[in-house]
């Protein structure tokens, strides 16, 4: 241990003369380890927020929405509507496939909603029926959910989401009142629990749900729907279960071979695929760039190295004429050029670790800090130092006294 | 026995396609507690048959044999551990390390031990009262007079208490009234018993020892 501080103080003094390049040096190790670092982190937490996305979905759903959807990135948009999805199709796929347990039918569309003197232009109004907040995962906080007697009897209630409540309701209780959507009035019967913006980026808060019969009747004075969510068995059925879906309606839709269809089933694993895959292209990108700094800080390690053995060959010939043997010097020399690479390395993740505080503060992802990038950069800080030091202190050992003493 | 043997010692070195002969035969035996002195001009040979002596070089051909060991037969690693536990080395230009302090330096071949004394930091600093600097152990070498990095070097040589002592020339960067301190000191050290070698072509410094060996042309005369 003495040995290892007392070689190295002598390498900080060596170290000195040349500050520019192991400044660079350490600098390259330093951004290395700070990419490497910075991006695990990263993609670490893109990963913890994806599974939240998914345990937030709801079990093995399928959506099915009416017209023709395209993906827009990770958003979706309705390209043509169709008004041929109904209530009916929904019983038809649950009836007709094994594949499937349960379906949920509902339709929406915005409407102004009002209470009081309070007027909110534009909410989501979802009709729905009760089994909707099982298969969306979606639950009320307080109060209750719309029931299959609401929907049977055309009642006029409402379930709220979190940020109407707020938005409307402020601090009064909301349950009981009656708020006006689309002219028409609904009494509160609960409220929903808070869930956030979801894959496509739209607030889930922001919506009201109301029986869909009423929906239908009372609304939007309409017959067909354009949602159903589709509970399917098991994750391993989602694609059987995905193409009954679309035989059966195809076949409801009397739509023929070869012709389009006019409806979509959205299997929302997919979309989160594709936002998983374009994390990864940039978690690669970020990989690519901390390999090449490694390289370049390595390289730099490597020619400080070499000047430093021939700055210090009087001192390698003392340290061989008082005893030092071959092995020794190779030690000292490989120390010295990891501790330049660990000290860039230390430097970059203290760095590292403020840019990820201020990255994720500004970004509202959840807080990760990824081990394994911490533990990859510690080995490759490590490694690099020892590769660009091996040809160093090979050289070293060629000094012999004699070479460096002799007047 | 005695402590270095030479027989019959040739040093060749090749420059090229010349080759200059250094050593041409040289038989030499030195006791234990001896005080030597070789003196020679420059290209005589002598730093050559220190190098030999101090087992830095080897030789081209004879034989040597040092505190009962054959040092032709060595490998590096033998030749290191010798110089390390047997040999203190003392230069005509100190060769301190400069980023080190007085301390640092006479610890230097301790690093190279392998088993390790544990009290090599109080021997270090009783070593450094004994050469008189005791208050300079945390100055750097370009703080210290040439005398004094000198005897930095002398208590660095002794610090792994080797049986010789070994120097090329101690004195060539120091005054007159610096190299009698100095030599005054490997006295002292030859009376506890230390064989001392010293390499010189001042007839001054070689007069300090008991027995004086001239060499010129790589040939030795007593």
């Amino acid at each position: 241990m003495k040995r290892i501080v007392l070689n190295l103080k002598i390498a900080v003094g060596a170290l000195l003369n040349f500050k520019l390049r192991t400044a660079l040096a350490v600098f390259g190790i330093l951004l290395g380890t700070f990419s490497l670092i910075v991006v695990s982190n990263l993609s670490e937490s893109l990963t913890k927020k994806t599974q939240m996305e998914i345990a937030n979905l709801g079990e093995n759903l399928l959506i099915v929405r009416s017209g023709i959807v395209r993906r827009v990135g990770t958003g979706t948009r309705l390209l043509s509507e169709a008004t041929t999805l109904t209530v009916a199709d929904a019983g038809a796929i649950v009836e007709s496939s094994r594949f499937i347990n349960a379906v949920s039918p509902s339709s929406n569309k915005s409407f102004p909603v009002r209470y009081g003197d309070i007027t909110l232009k534009s909410v989501l109004i979802v009709g729905a029926v009760a089994n909707y907040s099982e298969i969306r995962n979606f639950n009320v906080k307080d109060g209750s959910f719309i029931t299959d007697e609401d929907n049977r009897d055309f009642n006029k209630v409402a379930t709220i989401g979190n940020k109407v409540a707020v938005e409307l309701f402020g601090s009064e209780n909301p349950i009981g009142k009656y708020i006006l959507i689309y002219r028409v009035p609904f009494q509160v019967v609960g409220i929903m629990e808070e869930k956030g913006v979801d894959v496509s980026g739209f607030d889930q808060d922001n919506q009201i749900f109301i029986p869909l019969n009423t929906f239908l009747r009372r609304i939007v004075n309409k017959d067909y729907i354009n949602n159903i969510s589709v509970q399917v068995i098991g994750e391993k059925s989602i694609p059987v279960a995905k193409a009954e879906i679309e035989d059966i309606l195809r076949k409801r839709h009397r739509i023929r071979e070869g012709g389009k269809d006019d409806f979509t089933v959205i299997d929302l694993k997919d979309v989160l695929a594709l936002k998983t895959e374009t994390m990864s292209m940039v978690a690669l990108l970020g990989r690519t760039a901390a390999v090449v700094a490694f390289l370049i800080g390595g390289i730099g390690i490597l020619s400080i190295m070499i000047l430093i053995v021939n700055e210090r060959r009087v001192e390698i010939g003392i340290r061989r004429a008082v005893g030092s043997r071959k092995r020794d010097i190779i030690l000292q020399f490989l120390t010295e050029s990891v501790f330049i690479s660990f000290s860039g390395g230390t430097v970059g993740v203290i760095i590292s670790f403020a840019a990820t505080i201020i990255i994720f503060s500004l970004s509202g992802l959840p807080f990760t800090v990824s081990p394994s990038g911490h533990i990859v950069s510690f080995f490759a800080s490590v490694g690099v130092g020892i590769l660009a030091g091996i040809y160093p202190s090979k050289k070293a050992t060629k000094i012999q006294p004699v070479d460096v003493i002799r007047q | 026995m005695p402590l270095c043997l030479l027989e019959k010692v040739k040093k060749t070195y090749r420059m090229g396609d010349l080759s200059v002969e250094a050593l041409k035969g040289i038989n030499l035996r030195i006791e234990k507690g001896e005080f030597v002195a070789i003196m020679g001009t420059s290209g005589s040979g002598k730093t050559t048959l220190m190098n030999i002596i101090g087992c830095l070089d080897v030789l081209t051909s004879g034989r040597y044999v040092f505190a009962d060991r054959e040092v032709s037969s060595l490998s590096d690693d033998e030749l290191s551990v010798i110089r390390n536990e047997h040999i203190g080395f003392v230069f005509q230009n100190f060769y301190l390390l400069p980023y080190a302090t007085a301390l640092e330096n006479v610890l230097l071949p301790t690093l190279y031990v392998e088993k390790r004394r544990d009290n090599a930091e109080k021997h270090a600093v009783d070593l450094l009262r004994l050469v008189g600097l005791e208050e300079r152990a945390k100055f750097r070498p370009n703080q210290l007079s040439g005398g004094e990095q000198q005897r930095v070097a002398i208590a660095r040589a002794l610090i792994n208490n080797p049986e010789l002592l070994l120097a090329d020339e101690p004195t060539g960067q120091l005054d007159s009234k610096t190299a009698v301190e100095i030599m005054s000191l490997f006295v002292k050290m030859n009376e506890q018993e230390k064989t001392v070698v010293v390499v010189t072509h001042n007839p001054n410094i070689a007069s300090f020892a008991k027995r004086i060996i001239q060499i010129k042309d790589g040939v030795i005369f007593e």
